[in-house]
């Protein structure tokens, strides 16, 4: 406002003081600035197509957009040929973009199913059912490559044996005796017994390792090697399972990354994004309302106990440190009890194998047993360990959560070092002279690995259809029919994401460590996952009340990923000891003519061309690998340091904030003086006029 | 539906297209929620009773200040024509972007229009998270808590409110606020 203009009439100036008070608190702030100057070519500040998207950015009403395009379609923009042919090309494009997105989204798996489950019961639950399809996909896409490049290669081979060439073993005769035991009569029951513990029929079949033949097809120009498709198809199916999480993970992580740590500014966060929109009727409106309610109370009554905690005495911090590492030290015996009574149980089921009928089934799933008893035990035993570590709520979910992850994939790693010890014998050497591994007991060791997964895995989904069954309905009925003080405590079932998200890594990791040996693995756990979703999904709806203290979306997922990864690396581990340390069975498979599995590639890479060789023996030199991984190195630093200035510049647009706060307040203090001097109405006085003269 | 879509010209129709996403199926519900002597007026206007009785408004605790805010009526009864109602639609649709909801999301919160969010405005809105009913409510000392702790956190400026550009601010750091807000 300049001078001049206060040398016109007071009324004027009164309008515009009016006006001037108005719009400092108002247009600012509500009013978006578009510039009705600005071309309509100059949309293309994110690269696509002009003016549809810049209006369509903008928060105003429909009649203001319309004004403004009218304007905008009168300037007759000069732009060149090319200019115009490229800009219609992206219009189509992103129109194209989104359709395919609309179409896309339509035909993506369980759109609707995950939707109405996001409405009822949050975003938490749903993204539990989000990480489930995630999980279907994976294992249908893994099954597809398997099945590409093993499984129908292998039968087309098997039903044309005649031009291709196996391989025949060297060593003793006896390491290659392999009877898999195939019956002509058996009694009916059987083929059940042997449809649960991966036996019998099951045994010599595509599902397990033992039948594959180490084939390496020849036909005029053709050249189809089974083993190495076999070593490398494994080998890829890891590389691929890993891409997928971390490109899963990428987004998530960014979005993480930029807003920071969600301490900070958690109230008004809460208090600001707290409700979702999407709630329909009036039940879920009063549980959301119901379930920030709690949230809300709990966080301020953190704040109260933090700041009661940090005003204690040295020797009340001393004692309360005391008593928690007493109670860590307990709940890590408890683990380490379980992971003892497996190890035993997986010895004990390895020595009863021939047993027969039920109880020979029982003993063959002994560890399987052991290890959901575990699973269901420990965790519970801890939490209420926990009640008495009074650490804050969210700590405590944490830390139950970190026990119970550490004490799921430790249990299968104990299963597994057992298995492997029984194998390759570290202690009875004599066992394991003749053929490098324990041929009495293990003809074909890896059918037995491979079969001890499949048996994990079928009894992990029978005990989650049997909880279903016979808990958690029975539950509902009971709370809802009869109204006694127990039903009234324990109440219907809760779904809780964190136990629910473990069993289905859980699930993966033994997916993961048996598809080396049960190629047929990952198809098995699609349908399992598969037909665990519509379980799920009927059990929450039927069962199940809503939380009441609800899992963020985002940092769950990236949490479900990490634990995924987790899994992945202990199915790594021991794939790669598998690979490279085991004799592979001198008696099946296609691996049965090798000292060790890992060294079909070295033989197969002596076979290519010596122009071939140099190069790769170029890659993996010093001369090409050093300046790639110094590339890498600056490429890191660059990202790094990107990332700090995006920091930097935050906490400088910060203050830039505050400073335009404290220079508006300033600007309109000097408006008040200065009008003042000049003998022209007050803000304050405007006041007292306006509402005068509203009366 | 004959009478209603032939009012529709065709250049209105093809602005339509450009400037907003989802229009076909708006019309329909906006024209099921007129009454039967409303529907041959040149810009209907639907009572605010009507559009609160959407089954996706029906139950929101928000609702009355949603049709305020997207109203452009002069006797502010929070009536809607269709464009309003197609920038209703607009604003909570899942690629309107997180500019135009924390826009709306602001004004939907300035329970008094003043263009801040000052310690009023805050427990009103804090009152229809939890429930208006005297057991949902939080209590006084919780109620003062809490305010001093989200004016401690997003009032940058320390002028006791929260304006635009903080509330911008805090939004940008949740992530899950653009799937929230969505009809």
């Amino acid at each position: 406002m300049e001078f001049s203009e206060l040398q016109r009439p007071s009324s004027t100036i009164a309008q515009q003081l009016v006006r001037l008070r108005s719009k400092s608190v108002v247009s600012n702030q509500n009013g978006p600035q578009f510039n009705w100057g600005s071309p309509p070519s100059e949309g293309g500040e994110e690269g696509d197509s002009g003016p549809p998207k810049d209006l369509r950015e903008r928060p105003m009403t429909m009649r203001l957009k319309r004004a403004i395009r009218e304007v905008q379609q009168m300037r007759v923009p000069v732009v060149t040929r090319w200019q115009s042919w490229k800009r219609s090309k992206a219009k189509s494009l992103s129109r194209f973009r989104t359709d395919a997105g609309g179409v896309m989204s339509y035909v993506a798996l369980w759109r609707k199913a995950l939707h109405k489950i996001g409405g009822h019961f949050g975003g938490g639950v749903q993204s539990y059912f989000m990480f489930l399809r995630f999980l279907v996909v994976l294992n249908f896409l893994s099954f597809l490559l398997i099945a590409g490049f093993i499984l129908i290669p292998s039968i087309v081979f098997r039903s044309t044996s005649t031009r291709n060439m196996t391989v025949d073993s060297t060593g003793p005769e006896v390491c290659k005796v392999y009877d898999p035991n195939l019956q002509g009569l058996v009694v009916f029951y059987q083929y059940f017994l042997d449809l649960l513990s991966g036996t019998g029929f099951m045994e010599y079949s595509y599902m397990f390792y033992g039948y594959y033949n180490n084939t390496v097809a020849e036909s005029s120009g053709f050249h189809y090697n089974l083993p190495l498709a076999y070593l490398l198809t494994s080998v890829f199916y890891f590389a691929f399972c890993l891409i997928c999480i971390i490109a899963r993970m990428g987004s998530a992580l960014r979005v993480a990354v930029a807003t920071g740590s969600g301490a900070a500014g958690s109230y008004s966060k809460m208090v600001f994004t707290g409700w979702d929109y999407g709630c329909q009727g009036d039940r879920a409106t009063k549980l959301k309302q119901k379930s920030i309610h709690y949230q809300l109370q709990v966080d301020l009554e953190e704040e109260r106990l933090q700041k009661k905690a940090l005003s204690l005495t040295l020797g009340q911090t001393v004692g309360l440190c005391s008593l928690r590492i007493f109670l860590m030290l307990i709940s890590l015996a408890l683990i380490g009890g379980a992971f003892f009574g497996i190890f035993k149980a997986t010895v004990f089921s390895q020595v009863q194998v021939g047993a027969e009928g039920i109880l020979g089934l029982f003993w063959v799933y002994l560890p399987s047993i052991v290890i959901t008893t575990g699973n269901f035990v420990v965790p519970f035993m801890c939490d209420q360990i926990a009640l008495f570590e009074r650490y804050s709520p969210s700590t405590t979910i944490i830390v139950a959560l970190f026990r119970s992850v550490f004490l799921r994939m430790i249990s299968l790693g104990v299963l597994l070092f057992t298995l492997w010890s029984q194998i390759t014998c570290f202690k009875d050497s004599p066992k394991c002279e003749l053929c490098q591994y324990n041929n009495k007991e293990y003809p074909c060791w890896e059918t037995r690995v491979g079969q001890e997964m499949y048996k994990l895995a079928l009894f992990d989904f029978l005990i989650t259809i049997a909880m279903l069954i016979l808990v958690e309905f029975p539950r509902r009925l009971f709370v809802d029919h009869y109204s006694c003080v127990l039903t009234r405590w324990v109440g219907r079932q809760e779904f809780l994401v964190p136990p629910n998200v473990l069993g289905l890594v859980y699930g993966q990791t033994v997916v993961w460590t048996g598809a080396l040996f049960c190629p047929l693995l990952p198809l098995i756990n699609t349908l399992k996952f598969f037909i665990l979703f519509y379980c799920k999904k009927v059990t929450l709806f039927s069962n199940c009340r809503p939380a009441v203290k609800t899992f963020r979306s985002t940092t769950s997922t990236i949490f479900f990923l990490v634990v995924l990864l987790f899994g992945w690396g202990l199915a790594l581990v021991a794939m790669i000891y598998s690979l490279a340390q085991i004799h592979p069975s001198m008696s099946c498979g296609p691996f049965r003519s090798l000292t060790m599995m890992w060294s079909i590639v070295p033989n197969t890479f002596y076979t290519l061309s010596l122009t071939t060789q140099d190069f790769i023996f170029y890659m993996g030199s010093q001369a090409f690998s050093i300046p790639l991984f110094i590339f890498s190195c600056v490429v890191l630093c660059y990202v790094a340091a990107l990332a700090t200035v995006y920091g930097k510049s935050v906490d400088l647009l910060k203050a830039q904030l505050k400073l335009e706060g404290r220079d508006k307040q300033f600007l309109v203090k000097q408006i008040e003086e200065l009008s003042r001097e000049m003998g022209v109405p007050t803000r304050d006085q405007l006041d007292t006029f306006d509402t005068g003269a509203a009366n | 539906m004959g009478t209603t879509a032939s009012q529709l010209r065709k250049d209105l129709l093809s602005e339509y297209q450009v400037v907003m996403h989802v229009f076909f199926r708006a019309h329909k519900r906006f024209s099921e929620l007129l009454s039967k002597e409303d529907r041959n007026v040149p810009t209907p206007r639907v009572p605010m009773e009507k559009v609160l009785s959407l089954p996706e408004l029906k139950s929101n605790p928000f609702r009355k200040r949603i049709c305020h805010v997207f109203s452009t009526s002069d006797m502010k009864d929070g009536s809607l024509t269709f464009e309003d109602f197609l920038d209703l639609l607009s604003a909570f649709s899942d690629s309107a972007t997180l500019e135009i909801k924390s826009h709306y999301a602001f004004r939907i919160f300035d329970f008094d229009d003043d263009g801040t969010l000052d310690g009023g405005d805050l427990e009103k809105l804090v009152n229809c998270l939890t429930g208006e009913t005297d057991d949902t409510r939080l209590t006084t000392e919780e109620m003062r808590q809490l305010i001093s702790n989200i004016l401690e956190e997003s009032d940058i400026d320390k002028d006791g409110t929260v304006n635009l550009s903080e509330f911008q601010h805090v939004i940008s750091r949740s992530p899950d606020f653009v799937r929230s807000v969505q009809i």
